[in-house]
């Protein structure tokens, strides 16, 4: 990490969906000046202040800094997972200069006081911009609606319920309404709170073969028909959080047809995964939302591609390692993110035949525009620095990975990339720019994590 | 794409015992030969062959159980091994201490062999995985997942029975859902290549595409019943009633229980079978658990011989490793 106080001057960088090199002079971590002129880059860099720093980002990408719409930083209360400290320094070397923080900590994140600790050790951390997610109702109990309008004012632009059920459709309505008052958007995952409870993988022939207990298709359908009807009767901005089936894709394509104010978003990893990679027990894909089968894994790609889904958020949740080391069923669920989250999106092109400025949209400007309405623009002169330099063909050696995070519970930390399926991975974001400081990430050395001698997981 | 299958050591023999699912048929045949060698010691006056002689078997069951428990336990003995019981339902996984520091205390008291039964799915896997390669694993009931020494066991009782198991038409009736044994045992039908493995039950008793696992499922139970060669009852558990899978046992037995009646319809030689403990009245008549065709205490008489060839299969492949590993 460097303090801005000097001039930065990039040059060779390639602007995402642009073909041409250009060179951005940087004051104080504000742009001052975008140029795809050959000829400044000849006069720029040899006369450059004394003092300046000159980065040759000759052959690097340069991109947004990319929101998610949903990540669990585990502070405050479950530290031994994470922190925010650690968890916001991965994100931004993932990209993401934005992190949608769930509310699912310990204490919730129900009062003024938790908001105000996350804000505090965010600013602290100096990584990626906190963004903490109001707790729907108090404790996560489903019951007493938390003070929704005290908690937009100190800092919470959205507010959900996690991954907690909310089994009361009154309290669901009455929030819903009570948030539709103060234009604040909802951000629920479609769950019923009976269908499914305790189960933990997608029902289906893989679970009937592993018995174990399954979460139906319809344990989300019939949570976001709910949802959606809710939605209908109050006017609520709804984000629907991380959908995971091919029924859904059709339910909320339905309902933006009735233009009901709607948006949903999927998790990197059910693009990727599905529950045949469940079979042998491995507990690094229990997922609190299932990986379901091809077809729906199917149906979400397509339906990102056709925009009905709006985003793609990463799902992050770091565990500790005890949290996986039980069978299956008793393990806690969900995968970490960040620490792949750069090769898998630069799949994303390949898989959702998609540009790879379409992918990113859906990492910038669609979540942008669901939490405040309107989308940051790109490298403006004038305004704070907000994007990362990325080598894009850079090689990732799987062991080599740097882990500045507490959780490191993701698949490709124990399986190759080829038997997951997946393409060779490649991409390593080199520099970020955001709230006016540069983080120089070309020179960290890959660390090999404490306790990974054992094979990890 | 998934993790490999710990059952098998660096030479690919069977170094643990979990699910049926993983091993191929001429494995399955050589258990059940082994078990036909250890069923004569059963009916010898000195029922004690010296082959897990000094090994130390550990029962780990941290779910209930008399049955299988028992079963193991007299297996180990007449193999000459020291047998320990450790009753972990009531004990130290109760505390607050992890599944994994509880095998590690049982590791440091220097067993050979743990039979393990625990109530979720994938917890032999889980334990297998975990535990040093000096220990093999007998999984003895995971979760719903799997009980694979009952699946062989009934294996073993219909071969004596039928020899064959090419044109055996094999009924399974109940709450496969939640069954381990009907997991364990439609494995092991399908891998010796039985004519047919039908189910049937109500629809809240039969888990989601369970074709897949080879099997044609039955509405009714009278249709599946024509020409039936074996029939395996499954034990309805009292909580079915309480979670609304079934409405009462009474309205179970009219309408999936294995009456008199009923049993007519199969072929006259039809065997019938149930893992235990028997609901009398509930998914079998008393009399037909007692009747002519019923084979269910023979299922248990050899559960003893089963249990030894697995045992002692799984123990010869360690020792033959180690060895091995002293001549290389």
């Amino acid at each position: 990490m460097t303090s801005q106080d000097t001039c930065i001057i990039i040059h060779g960088l390639t602007w995402a969906g642009s073909d041409l090199p250009c060179t951005v002079v940087l004051h104080d971590g504000i742009v001052t000046s975008v140029s795809t002129d050959p000829v400044d880059v000849q006069q720029l860099v040899p006369d450059a202040d004394v003092g300046a720093l000159v980065i040759d980002a000759r052959g690097k990408l340069a991109l947004p800094g990319m929101t998610d719409l949903y990540a669990r930083l585990r502070e405050p209360g479950l530290t031994r997972k994470g922190t925010i400290a650690s968890e916001t320094a991965a994100a931004l070397a993932a990209g993401f200069t934005r992190v949608v923080c769930s509310p699912d900590t310990q204490p919730a994140i129900d009062s003024v006081a938790t908001v105000e600790l996350v804000h505090h050790r965010a600013a602290a951390a100096r990584g990626a911009r906190v963004i903490p997610m109001g707790a729907l109702t108090v404790g996560l109990d489903g019951e007493q609606l938390s003070e929704l309008a005290t908690l937009q004012q100190a800092g919470c632009p959205v507010a959900g319920q996690a991954d907690r059920p909310l089994e009361s459709t009154n309290v669901l309505f009455s929030a819903m309404e009570y948030a539709a008052s103060f234009d604040l958007p909802l951000f629920m995952t479609a769950r019923d709170a009976q269908l499914g409870a305790g189960g933990c993988a997608h029902t289906g022939a893989i679970a009937t073969r592993l018995g174990l207990p399954g979460i139906p298709v319809a344990a989300e359908t019939v949570a976001l028909a709910r949802l959606l009807e809710l939605c209908r009767e109050t006017g609520c901005r709804l984000h629907v959080s991380r959908i995971s089936s091919a029924r859904s894709v059709q339910m909320m394509e339905s309902a933006k047809q009735d233009a009901l104010p709607v948006t949903c978003d999927v998790g990197l990893h059910h693009l990727f995964f599905t529950d045949e990679h469940v079979a042998g027990y491995d507990s690094l894909f229990h997922s609190a939302v299932p990986f379901r089968s091809r077809r729906d894994r199917e149906a979400l790609r397509l339906g990102v591609a056709s925009g009905i889904i709006d985003a793609i958020c990463t799902d992050h949740a770091p565990h500790d390692r005890d949290a996986r080391l039980a069978p299956f069923p008793a393990t806690e669920a969900g995968l970490s993110a960040y620490d792949w989250a750069i090769p898998l999106i630069l799949q994303l092109p390949g898989v959702l035949q998609l540009t790879q400025a379409q992918v990113f949209e859906k990492f910038t400007a669609a979540p942008e525009r669901i939490i405040d309405g309107s989308a940051r623009s790109g490298l403006v002169a004038g305004q704070v620095a907000d994007f990362f330099l990325l080598a894009e063909n850079a090689r990732i050696e799987q062991r080599a990975v740097v882990q500045s995070m507490a959780g490191m519970n993701h698949p490709l930390n124990v399986h190759s990339a080829a038997s997951l399926g997946l393409d060779t991975l490649r991409g390593k974001v080199t520099h970020v720019f955001s709230q006016r400081r540069m983080h120089d990430l070309s020179k960290s050395k890959p660390e090999v994590p404490a306790g990974s001698e054992d094979g990890g997981w | 794409m998934s993790l490999p299958d710990p059952q098998f050591n660096i030479q690919g023999k069977l170094h643990h015992f979990i699910d049926l699912d993983g091993l191929d048929r001429k494995l399955l045949i050589e258990i059940l030969d082994t078990a036909e060698g250890f069923a004569g010691v059963n009916d010898r006056t000195v029922k004690k062959v010296p082959l897990l002689r000094g090994k130390t078997v550990a029962n780990l069951f941290f779910e209930n159980s008399t049955r299988t428990r028992t079963a193991f336990e007299l297996a180990a003995k007449r193999l000459s091994a020291d047998i320990l019981n450790v009753d972990l339902v009531t004990s130290s996984t109760n505390k607050g201490e992890s599944l994994l520091d509880t095998l590690h205390v049982l590791e440091a008291l220097q067993c050979d062999m743990f039979i393990v039964r625990h109530g979720d799915s994938g917890a032999a896997h889980f334990i297998a995985r975990h535990v040093s390669p000096n220990i093999n694993i007998i999984n003895g009931g995971d979760g719903q997942h799997s009980h694979p020494t009952q699946g062989m066991l009934d294996m073993f009782t219909i071969r004596r029975h039928k020899g064959d198991f090419g044109n055996l038409c094999v009924v399974i009736i109940g709450d496969i859902k939640h069954s381990r044994v009907a997991r364990s045992d439609i494995s092991a039908l399908v891998k010796l290549g039985a004519g047919e493995v039908r189910v049937v039950g109500p629809r809240t008793l039969i888990p989601a595409d369970v074709e897949s696992l080879g099997v044609t499922v039955y509405p009714s139970l009278d249709t599946a019943l024509a020409g039936a060669d074996v029939i395996m009852g499954l034990r309805l558990q009292k909580e079915r009633m309480l979670n609304a899978t079934v409405p009462s046992s009474s309205e179970f037995y009219r309408t999936y229980g294995l009456s008199p009646e009923r049993l007519a319809l199969a072929s006259p030689d039809a065997l019938v079978m149930h893992p235990g403990p028997t609901n009398r009245g509930v998914e079998i008549a008393g009399s037909v658990a007692d009747g002519r065709q019923s084979v269910i205490l023979e299922q248990v008489n050899f559960g003893i011989a089963v249990r030894m060839a697995v045992m002692s299969i799984v123990m010869g492949n360690s020792e033959s490793l180690r060895h091995g590993e002293l001549s290389a």
